[in-house]
C-alpha cells in the first residue's frame, strides 16, 4: 500500500510529466482509460490496436500443409509404405545384397571394414588412377601353391552360397575347394547377367528333381512290394 | 538408358566380381596364372576409373549416415527406411490428432463462451471474420 502511494502520479506536480505515465508517442484514442493496444518491443517495435479485447493478437497465417494432411499420400510415398509394411523384411544384410560374395552379416568392426571408418578417416584421394606399369606389376609376382590355412579361413564364403555353388559345378575337375565358380569376364555386363540367369535355371532344375523324387517315394510307399526295404534291396524283376 | 545409380551399381558389382576372381586365382596360385592375375589387376584399376567417372552423376544423392550404422552392423538398410516411414506416420497421426483436438476445443469454448458472454463473443466473431 505504501509503495502504491509513493508511485501515485500527482497530475499537477511539477516533478511529473505533463502527460502522466503515458508515453507521448502513443496517441490515446480511448477515453475510458482502458488499454486496448498491444505494444511489441524488440527489433521491430509495433503498436497494434486490438479493439475491445486484451492481449488479442493476429492469428497465425494459415499454412497449406500441416500435420492434419496425410503426408504419405501428399508426397506420393504410399507405394513405399505398402512395400515396407506389407511384408516382413529380412534382418540380414545378405538378404539385401544377395549377389555379393563373402560373409556380409557380421559386424564390420571385426575386420575394420566399417563404412563409418571411411567417413571418420577419409582415404587418400585426388590422385589420378593409372594402369600399373610392368615394373609395378612385378610386385604382384606370386609363388605357386595354396594360401596358408589361416588366410583361407578368412576368405571363406558363407555356407549357403558354398552349397549352391558346389552343386552347380561339381563336375569341374581340378578346382580346389572354395573355387567352384568358374572365372568369368566381369568386364562384360552381358556375361555377368548370364551368371544370375543361369543360377535361376539351376534352382528350377533342383525344384523339379525334388518333386520327381518325392513322387517316386510316394509311389514306392503305395506299391505292394513296399515292406521296409530300401530301393537297393528291392529284388530285380 | 539406365539410371546413374544403376550404372554405379553395375560397376561396383563388376568390381567386386573381379576381386572375387583374383581371390580365387591367388588362393591356389599356379605359375601360368601370372598373366591372368596381371590382367585382373589392371582391370581393377580400370574398374576404379569407371567408378570414379560415375562420381559426378551421383553427387546430388544424399545418404543419411545412420544407414551406414545399419550396414556396419550387418543389418538390412531397408529396415532404416521402414523405421523412418513408421516414425513419420506415427508423428503425422499424432499431429493430426492434436490439430483435430484443438479445433474441437476451440468450437466448444466459443459455444460455451457465447452462452455466458454473448455480446463479447459476437464482437470477437465480427473482428475475426466469423471464425
Amino acid at each position: 500500500m505504501m509503495s502504491d502511494q509513493f508511485r501515485k502520479v500527482e497530475p499537477y506536480s511539477p516533478k511529473s510529466s505533463p502527460r502522466g505515465a503515458r508515453s507521448p508517442v502513443v496517441s490515446r484514442q480511448d477515453s475510458s482509460g482502458t488499454l486496448k493496444t498491444t505494444i511489441s518491443l524488440g527489433k521491430n517495435p509495433s503498436i497494434v490496436h486490438s479493439g475491445p479485447f486484451y492481449l488479442m493478437k493476429e492469428p497465425p497465417g494459415e499454412c497449406e500443409l500441416t500435420g492434419a494432411t496425410n503426408l504419405m499420400a501428399y508426397y506420393g510415398l504410399e507405394h513405399s509404405y505398402s512395400k515396407f509394411n506389407g511384408k516382413k523384411l529380412k534382418e540380414s544384410l545378405s538378404s539385401f545384397l544377395p549377389n555379393l560374395p563373402g560373409i556380409l552379416d557380421g559386424p564390420g568392426q571385426e575386420d575394420n571394414s566399417t563404412l563409418g571408418s571411411v567417413i571418420a578417416k577419409r582415404p587418400i584421394g585426388g590422385k589420378e588412377l593409372l594402369p600399373l606399369s610392368s615394373a609395378q606389376l612385378a610386385g604382384f609376382r606370386l609363388h605357386p601353391g595354396p594360401l596358408p590355412e589361416q588366410y583361407r579361413y578368412v576368405s571363406a564364403t558363407p555356407p549357403k552360397r558354398h552349397k549352391t555353388k558346389h552343386k552347380k559345378h561339381k563336375h569341374k575337375d581340378g578346382v580346389p575347394p572354395g573355387q567352384e565358380t568358374p572365372l568369368q569376364d566381369s568386364s562384360n555386363p552381358d556375361t555377368y547377367e548370364k551368371k544370375h540367369k543361369k543360377q535361376k535355371r539351376h534352382d528350377d532344375d533342383k525344384e523339379r528333381k525334388k518333386r520327381k523324387k518325392e513322387k517316386k517315394r510316394k509311389k514306392q510307399k503305395h506299391s505292394p512290394e513296399h515292406g521296409g526295404l530300401t530301393p537297393s534291396q528291392h529284388p530285380l524283376p | 538408358m539406365s539410371s546413374p545409380l544403376e550404372n554405379l551399381e553395375t560397376q561396383l558389382e563388376m568390381f567386386i566380381e573381379n576381386v572375387r576372381q583374383i581371390r580365387i586365382i591367388v588362393s591356389d596360385f599356379q605359375p601360368q596364372g601370372q598373366s591372368v592375375l596381371n590382367q585382373k589387376i589392371q582391370s581393377l584399376v580400370t574398374g576404379l576409373q569407371e567408378v570414379d567417372k560415375l562420381k559426378s552423376q551421383v553427387h546430388d544423392i544424399h545418404v543419411p549416415t545412420e544407414v551406414f550404422d545399419y550396414i556396419d552392423q550387418g543389418r538390412n538398410p531397408q529396415l532404416y527406411t521402414k523405421d523412418c516411414i513408421d516414425k513419420a506416420l506415427a508423428k503425422n497421426e499424432e499431429v493430426k490428432g492434436k490439430i483435430d483436438s484443438y479445433k474441437r476445443f476451440k468450437s466448444h469454448l466459443l459455444s460455451e463462451l457465447s452462452k455466458t458472454f454473448p455480446n463479447e463473443i459476437a464482437k470477437y466473431k465480427a473482428i475475426r471474420g466469423g471464425e
